[in-house]
């Protein structure tokens, strides 16, 4: 797989972060066309932005055989949205706290945390299969 | 992510344009901070007037330029913070590590 698929309301991209702004572009072009309010948008792109770098870095270990899917939808006045890899799972437990003074300067490990701030749900399921995170925001 | 830069007063003025999420766009601001480290350029300003948003990965690049130029008896600081920004860095609590001014002008003055 070398290019970005879309089909309808899932895009699957190569693990590789040049794909990032291709996930972008689709997220923030499907909320606009829910009518989605600007801030609400930037949110939901961060966290998309902050699970899909997972996805490609941790998740598939930036293998170009390995693919990340996204998809979104509008669900009962929240948007869902689903960020699938073909890892081998992760703990979010054993992510440490990105607030507590002794990690405040570390230059990664902030993903997760800045995620479950900006969003209503988030839901991480783990399996030899890979990881799937699924968000939810009211919009 | 575009990103303009400029020396002004002997101070570094960096302007990243867009949004920084990670990929070889925040690797355009990460290495123009750093050929700027590399050259003892210890005053920098980071003006966020134009960034739409950013991610963690944005955060890290401007974390690792304060450690580094504080490491070396030099200061980063920001600059035209966005609302959205500065929601990003209070939940992290990283407001209370950068320095943030209302303008360039601003930032600026305090080097002096």
């Amino acid at each position: 797989m070398d290019k970005p698929i879309i089909s309808g309301d899932t895009i699957i991209i190569p693990s590789s972060q040049e794909n990032l702004a291709d996930v972008d572009l689709f997220i923030e072009g499907t909320l606009r066309g829910y009518g989605v309010q600007e801030s609400i948008i930037a949110d939901i792109a961060i966290s998309v932005s902050e699970l899909v770098n997972n996805a490609i870095l941790h998740g598939n270990k930036s293998s170009p055989d390995k693919a990340v899917t996204v998809s979104i939808a509008r669900v009962n006045g929240s948007v869902q949205i689903t960020v699938k890899d073909q890892g081998i799972g992760f703990n979010p437990e054993k992510v440490a706290n990105p607030i507590e003074d002794a990690n405040l300067l570390k230059e990664v490990g902030r993903g997760i945390f800045i995620v479950r701030s900006l969003m209503d749900s988030v839901e991480i399921t783990g399996s030899s299969e890979g990881t799937v995170v699924c968000i939810t925001k009211a919009i | 992510m575009k990103l303009t830069d400029r020396v002004q007063d002997g101070i570094v003025i960096l302007q990243p344009k867009g949004k920084i999420m990670g990929g070889p766009d925040a690797s355009l601001l990460h290495d123009k901070l750093y050929e700027y480290i590399k050259q003892d350029m210890r005053k920098v300003v980071i003006d966020l007037k134009e960034v739409d948003w950013m991610n963690s990965t944005g955060l890290g690049i401007l974390i690792s330029g304060y450690t580094t130029l504080r490491n070396n008896h030099g200061h980063l600081k920001l600059a035209n913070v966005t609302d959205k920004i500065q929601s990003l860095l209070t939940i992290t609590k990283l407001v209370t590590v950068f320095e943030s001014y209302d303008s360039v002008e601003d930032a600026v003055k305090t080097f002096k």
